[in-house]
């Protein structure tokens, strides 16, 4: 079962929980009251819309003119189609297997206009037809409150005993016109086909590919660069056109005989200029030597950031140059050591010093520390990996206790209290006595 | 060099004793994590000397704090903590904590946390620094708790100090704890340095959230909330440690130096303040200058007594009065009645209907008084509770008010006694089930959605499979840890305070400004403030509070009596209905009660034709009888039986006889089971008052085990059997919270006497009256109607022709071309009609609907568009009327009534007046309606319908062949299978009835009640919870007059129903 974002109400069901009296539209409390151990996932509109995009992308392949509809729908121009498939029925047939290879439930319907169309579709009665006549039939026996009218036209509708579309379209326009407003003719129209229904084209989303064939193969790194350096400065113009940047590449090195290599390459920031990708994919090819001679190499960027002004850009320039210094920094050294092998250490809100700190991927330095946080306590800088029993009696006690019990919730409990000490060694020790009355040695300070 | 009042004297019981100064309780809502009784008990545990509570800009849990502590030698200590909203120039915002020194300084307090409340939000407070300098606050002492150094740097923490020194001279001490935090010693050296600076004092201060550590767990949970996160991201909002808690005195010996032990111990005993020291001082408004209240009580009381007795007072109740006078005068209470006097005059006055109750209402004095009906001549009651002589507790009278117009009421105390001197007093809203459940499910991460589902999943009576185990089995979490720290957590929490919310109505008026007694602070509703305390508080502390409650009876009551009047052409009272009428008692005993007061409810109306009311006393009883005390003390049966002669009635002892007398031997009201208590086991009044509120306490806290030892050691010794102690205690278990007051059951039954008569005698007046009262009851309109016209009301339909804004009574002349509006005639013998009022219409504003009948032309509105020019009403209004149908004499039908309003344009000025009178031509398109779509449509525009019922139409048409009427099966035997198909309009599972669910079928003949085992509801939940239109297969069973019909199959019709909007009312 599928609920709203708001998780009150119940948007789809399974043919399971329908069969035990769940509907969409029901609220979620009654559906819970039904079937006590209902799974429910929550609506993601972001993924609805990926969804979307994804099938629309396929679907292009087919039509050349398409539509979104979002959240569940998309339409297809596809009168010019016929003859290129050898008439409707092809074109139903290759849409629908389509539609069954992708694993996906769709409802089709052909209408002569898309508003038609669309609610054919969602009657789930679609035929592969062309028959006007029998597409009005169809239509006329929608109920109201199935054609997509706003609900305040609906229930205005409702109260004048309109039940379905052929009471509304038995109904003078003019008429119509003036009592209910040009809206609700102008929907009617559209449906039946008496108004225009301009629709928008969908765009497949830009992306940047560029191969470059060689007429030899080649057989090091270092020949690839040069291909590269032109194509690079291609994407550069590309994104400088566009007023867009990117933080990856894609690069496919394909070989004459065995399986082309993938080589993901990720700049720690966005990043437009083709001398910054060229020496971050020249560290790559370094560290991985090709592993046979290429005959063909395609770069494709699928990743657009808008671009930013210009940042920390003060007077004298300064500032920014620490920025770039520190950004290169870090570009270099991820593409030297490969991605995730860098990592940056952080302060995490926590008591228990074991999870005080965490190592989180490297960040774009920020301008400026973030409003003073609460200041750091007196912690030793070497934190032991964990903690050392504590054999010898300390000399000196320098301060403490300090206590610390926290950390109930997750099973790593905490309850300690901490000392600082000098050893007899003369060390400057973190100790602390756990709830067990043990010492041990928790890190030492310089 | 110390100044004189930071010398200790050396007095102390016991020099090694601490005082903790720095409290929360949980009524700092998610800050304290213990509630005020805990800390109070530890503190008396360990041995400390005082305990200050020092709530967030807060004093509401005091008086708890004062109940634990106040046969303790632990000293209480009222006080509150604050933070500044702004801060004193180049200072940092001040925290601190100011103690009432005496009562005057207590005053002072209250008064600044009014201030700081009363400018905020709801929950909120707002205190600036200028307050402080302008509030006088000389009687109260100051502890500030320094900042830390992360947020102040020493210059403007400092600056901080020398302020506060200079408004608390010689009254300021700096708090120092000891929670062993980092950063701890620095805080410390901090505090040594401005004391030196500022040549202060330091004390010691626990900084407490929780009694004891064990409560750590709670304390993260409550900051997490409070910081709307969960545990995981709370981070450094948690606490370090769990060491904010009441700790051993040799703790605290060990971490603090004695001096800062000491001072503590100078600070307590500056603090003489105790709350039990409040008393009420009442409002010398009401008494005219040159008498005293005592006389000026008589004078109204003997004024009354003429009133009610024109041919003298009987010996009897003059023997009465004289009697509470003199009881009365003993206990000063003269001005708690006179205050009620006044209050109930004045709706007199206004013509608001209005009846007291309560024990000390049902007294001769005040029937003199007016203040209620209860005639202590005509009804032999004990007024026992009258005024407790043993137990030092204000009387208590609850007043009922017309619920449309209580609001007047509640204005005048305000006009009369201004707001600074009357305010409501607060119900604390406290952690339920769900609520908690939700709460600690999100601090610990758990996905809400399964919270909900887990929620939704959990049967809370289902006794067997404990709610634990229930989410044991959802596996919210794979950490048992977690899910057994859940329990503890959900049952700690269980019962916090939430926030303060406004009692329904108990005023609390004082003498002086309220906000020396108490804070005020702001509810939620705009324009009401409430107190702090709540009804138990101001009881623990013997305040006095009236309560001004709404009861929508006397609403339908005052305008049926108005109606009445207008028919017999002359003024008819209350007092002019005459008594004990047996027409009416006859109709009540055959269970005909639909919108009677009280009796009304399913249960009610299966008990009336097994109880047979026939005097005034058996409505006492019936008003009692059906509630779950008397049903889970198991005192039904046995009453009815004794009552009908089948079972022998007989007493232990004398003493229990006059006790149990009146109700044949069994206990049915909460004062016979106080009583009992007394009487057979020898409980003291004041000990029997503690069972009282034990009991009342019962189901979310109280333990009545203390009780029961007591309860059947003393009966033991009076020469009980065993066997007749255990029951008695039973009973009062059962009892627990749910007894119902027979003092308050007398004013009940009154007004049920009252409303059964009016529906007997003078049913259209009736069901008009409750219509126009709406909403109140058990019954929809719709089912109002329905049974009005059961009993011969004819009702007729809306028209912008004939109706009123309210339901009107209507004389039945043939329709004439003139429209009746004169609304009564005074001939009986031509019978009123009911017609429904323009008020029935969803949606339609009050403003359209009266300007609808007050701008109808002589001869009535001709079209549609004369309506809207002559009313000037909007389309939305018209729009609704025509979907209502309203305009039946110049529309042919809804739909083209609508048709016609659509596309209006505002005529042009020139063009007013000329012909628009003209009704537009149909237009042929539009579908007439058929009768389905007008009974759709009227239960969407008015929630009821005048043509057939959906249940005959369907009939008509076939889909019910096999099922039988509501009226049919009156004649079919019981033990029959049965088939019966209705319109769901009420789903009840009563706590008493183990797992049954009460289905309330509607057809057009009548209703229909089903009873759904568990097992059945189990199998068939789908149909059960959804279904509109219900099917049902079963057993019919018939015991007496009471029949229902034990489901089998249950099948789902609504499909026939779709376009039908009918809601059920459904009770859990």
């Amino acid at each position: 079962m599928i609920v709203d974002a708001s998780g009150q109400k119940v948007l789809q069901a399974c043919t399971q929980a329908s069969s035990q009296g769940v509907q969409p539209g029901m609220r979620l409390k009654t559906a819970l009251s039904l079937v006590a151990d209902l799974a429910m996932v929550r609506t993601d509109p972001q993924q609805e819309a990926r969804v979307l995009q994804d099938q629309a992308r396929w679907l292009y392949r087919c039509a050349a003119h398409i539509t979104l509809v979002p959240p569940d729908g998309l339409l297809a121009e596809i009168g010019s189609l016929q003859k290129l498939y050898g008439g409707l029925p092809a074109v139903w047939e290759t849409v629908e297997q389509g539609l069954n290879e992708r694993r996906l439930t769709a409802w089709l319907g052909i209408g002569h206009t898309p508003l038609a169309a669309r609610l054919i579709a969602r009657t789930g009665k679609g035929e592969c037809s062309a028959d006007q006549g029998h597409m009005l039939r169809l239509l006329e026996q929608l109920p109201l409150a199935e054609a997509e009218f706003d609900t305040q036209a609906c229930t205005r509708l409702q109260r004048l005993g309109l039940n379905t579309l052929g009471n509304l379209f038995a109904l003078p326009a003019a008429e119509l016109a003036r009592r209910l407003g040009p809206k609700i003719l102008a929907h009617s129209q559209k449906i039946q086909g008496t108004r225009p229904d301009p629709q928008t084209p969908w765009q497949p989303p830009h992306r940047f590919r560029q191969q470059a064939d060689f007429v030899e193969d080649i057989e090091h790194s270092q020949g690839l660069l040069f291909p590269l350096q032109r194509i690079l400065s291609e994407l550069e113009e590309d994104l400088c056109w566009r007023q867009q940047e990117t933080d990856s590449l894609n690069l496919l090195l394909c070989y004459r005989y065995t399986e082309p290599t993938r080589l993901h390459i990720r700049t720690s920031g966005p990043e437009h200029r083709a001398e910054a990708f060229l020496n971050l994919i020249r560290l790559r090819f370094e560290q991985q030597p090709l592993q046979a001679p290429v005959v063909s190499l395609v770069l494709l960027v699928k990743r657009f950031i808008g671009r930013e002004a210009a940042s920390g850009q003060d007077l004298l320039g300064e500032t920014q140059d620490m920025n770039e210094a520190w950004h290169t920094l870090i570009s270099r050294l991820q593409a030297r050591l490969g991605d995730g092998a860098l990592q940056q250490l952080a302060p995490h809100a926590d008591h228990r010093p074991e999870q005080a700190w965490a190592s989180a991927d490297v960040k774009r330095k920020q301008r400026k520390a973030s409003a003073a946080e609460n200041p750091l306590p007196c912690r030793p800088l070497w934190l032991m990996h964990k903690p050392q029993p504590l054999h010898t009696k300390p000399q000196a006690w320098f301060s403490g206790p300090e206590r610390i019990s926290s950390g109930w919730w997750d099973g790593q409990r905490v309850q300690r209290d901490y000392y600082i000490a000098q050893l007899p060694s003369g060390q400057l020790a973190w100790v602390f006595r756990d709830a067990s009355q043990g010492w041990h040695i928790h890190g030492w300070f310089g | 060099m110390q100044s004189e009042s930071y010398k200790s004297d050396g007095h102390y019981e016991n020099p090694e004793s601490y005082a903790e100064l720095h409290c929360f309780s949980n009524f700092s809502f998610l800050t304290g994590a213990s509630h005020p009784h805990e800390l109070a008990e530890q503190a008396a545990g360990l041995g400390y000397s005082a305990l200050a509570i020092t709530d967030a800009c807060s004093v509401a849990g005091i008086p708890r704090a004062w109940a634990a502590l106040k046969n303790s030698p632990v000293k209480l200590i009222t006080g509150s903590w604050f933070e500044l909203s702004d801060a004193p120039p180049r200072a940092c915002t001040p925290c601190f904590i100011l103690l009432a020194r005496t009562r005057k300084g207590y005053g002072q307090l209250c008064q600044l946390i009014t201030s700081a409340r009363r400018r905020a939000e709801k929950g909120q407070y707002q205190l600036y620094y200028r307050d402080l300098e302008v509030h006088p606050l000389d009687d109260c002492l100051c502890l500030w708790l320094p900042p830390t150094l992360a947020n102040a740097d020493s210059q403007q923490a400092l600056a901080a100090g020398e302020w506060l020194l200079r408004l608390f001279d010689r009254r300021l001490w700096l708090a120092a704890s000891r929670t062993l935090e980092s950063g701890e010693e620095q805080q410390l050296a901090r505090i040594r340095w401005l004391a030196t600076e500022l040549r202060c004092p330091i004390t010691a201060s626990g900084d407490v959230h929780m009694h004891c550590r064990k409560r750590q767990p709670l304390q993260d949970v409550l900051t997490a909330l409070r910081n709307h996160t969960n545990l995981e991201n709370a981070g450094h909002c948690l606490f370090q440690n769990g060491e904010r808690y009441l700790r051993p005195v040799a703790v605290l010996q060990r971490l603090f130096p004695t001096a800062w032990l000491q001072q503590t111990q100078v600070i307590a005993q500056q603090c003489t303040f105790e709350p039990g020291s409040l008393r009420y001082e009442y409002p010398p408004d009401l008494v005219p200058s040159g008498t005293c209240a005592a006389g000026y009580l008589l004078k109204l009381t003997r004024e009354g007594e003429r009133r009610r007795y024109p041919e003298g007072t009987p010996l009897q109740v003059q023997a009465l009065i004289h009697k509470e006078l003199g009881l009365i005068s003993e206990m000063q209470y003269e001005h708690y009645f006179l205050t009620i006097e006044d209050i109930v005059a004045f709706a007199r006055g206004r013509g608001i209907l209005c009846q007291g109750r309560g024990s000390a209402a049902n007294s001769a004095v005040c029937y003199c008084l007016g203040i209620t009906e209860v005639n202590p001549a005509k009804v032999d009651l004990l007024f026992e509770r009258f005024i407790s002589k043993d137990r030092n507790e204000p009387p208590d009278i609850d007043v009922d008010f017309e619920h449309q117009r209580r609001e007047e009421v509640i204005q005048y105390i305000y006009q009369r006694y201004s707001r600074d001197r009357a305010a409501i007093a607060a119900t604390v809203i406290r952690y339920r089930p769900r609520s908690t459940i939700r709460d600690v499910g999100k601090v610990l991460g758990f996905d809400p959605l399964l919270v909900e589902q887990l929620l939704d999943g959990i049967d809370w009576r289902d006794k067997a499979t404990p709610w634990r185990q229930q989410i044991l089995d959802k596996n919210l979490t794979r950490n048992p840890n977690v899910a057994d720290q859940f329990f503890t957590l959900v049952n700690t929490l269980l019962g916090f305070p939430r926030h303060l919310s406004q009692h329904v109505g108990g005023f609390v008026i004082s003498a002086g400004p309220l906000a020396e007694l108490v804070p005020i602070e702001n509810a939620a509703m705009a324009d009401r403030t409430v107190i702090q305390w709540d009804k138990n508080d101001l009881e623990s502390l013997g305040l006095m509070k009236v309560d001004v409650l709404a009861l929508g009876i006397l609403t339908a009551i005052r305008k049926a009596l108005e109606m009445i009047s207008a028919q017999l052409g002359r003024p008819f009272h209350m007092q002019d209905i005459p008594q004990e009428d047996p027409d009416t008692y006859a109709m009540l005993q055959t269970g005909d009660s639909v919108g009677v007061f009280q009796v009304e409810s399913r249960a009610q109306i299966n008990m009336l034709p097994r109880l047979k009311p026939a005097t005034y006393y058996d409505l006492v009883v019936q008003v009692a009888i059906v509630r779950p005390g008397p049903i889970q003390g198991d005192m039904v049966h046995p009453y009815l039986k004794r009552r009908h002669g089948l079972e022998p009635v007989n007493y232990p002892n004398q003493a229990i006889q006059r006790v149990l007398e009146r109700t044949l031997g069994v206990p049915i009201f909460q004062e016979q089971v106080i009583r009992l208590a007394m009487v057979a086991a020898g409980f003291s009044g004041g000990e029997a008052d503690q069972l009282r509120r034990a009991m009342a306490a019962w189901k979310s806290h109280g333990d009545l085990t203390p009780f029961r030892d007591k309860l059947l050691s003393g009966m033991k010794e009076r020469g009980h059997t065993d066997d007749f102690a255990e029951r008695l205690y039973q009973q009062i278990c059962g009892f627990g919270g749910y007894g119902f007051p027979e003092s308050h059951a007398a004013s009940f039954a009154l007004l049920v006497y009252v409303s059964a008569w009016i529906k007997r005698h003078y049913p259209a007046a009736f069901y008009c009256a409750l219509l126009n009262s709406q909403p109140m009851g058990f019954y929809s309109a719709s089912q109002l109607v329905q049974d009005a016209r059961r009993h011969g009301v004819d009702v007729q339909p809306l028209d912008v022709n004939h109706s009123q804004w309210d339901h009107t009574l209507q004389s039945q002349t043939p329709q004439s071309q003139a429209p009746q509006s004169q609304t009564l005639q005074t001939q009986t013998d031509n019978p009123l009609s009911l017609r429904l009022g323009l008020s029935q219409i969803r949606g339609l504003s009050q403003q359209a609907g009266t300007s609808v009948s007050a701008k109808r032309p002589e001869n009535g509105y001709t079209s549609s568009s004369q309506l809207r020019q002559l009313t000037g009403l909007n389309q939305r209004d018209m729009e609704l009327l025509a979907g209502a149908n309203a305009m039946p004499g110049f529309t042919s039908n809804r739909h083209q009534a609508y048709w016609q309003l659509l596309g209006h344009e505002q005529p042009a000025e020139l063009f007013i007046g000329e012909d628009n009178n003209a009704p537009e031509p149909a237009c042929e398109q539009l579908p007439t309606p058929n009768e389905g779509q007008n009974i759709a449509a009227d239960y969407s525009s008015q929630g009821l319908t005048l043509q057939r019922h959906p249940l005959a139409l369907l009939r008509e048409q076939g889909h019910l062949s096999f099922c039988l009427s509501a009226s049919e099966l009156n004649t079919i035997e019981p033990g029959r299978p049965v088939q019966v198909a209705g319109l769901v309009t009420g789903r009840q599972r009563p706590g008493t009835a183990s797992g049954v669910t009460f289905v309330t079928l509607e057809d057009e003949t009548g209703n229909i009640n089903v009873v759904v085992w568990l097992a059945t509801a189990r199998q068939q939940r789908k149909p059960l919870l959804t279904a509109r239109l219900l099917h049902v297969k079963g057993v019919l069973e018939r015991e007496g007059d009471i029949m229902h019909i034990m489901a089998g199959k249950l099948s789902d019709l609504s499909h026939l129903i779709k376009a039908l909007p009918v809601s059920s009312r459904n009770f859990h």
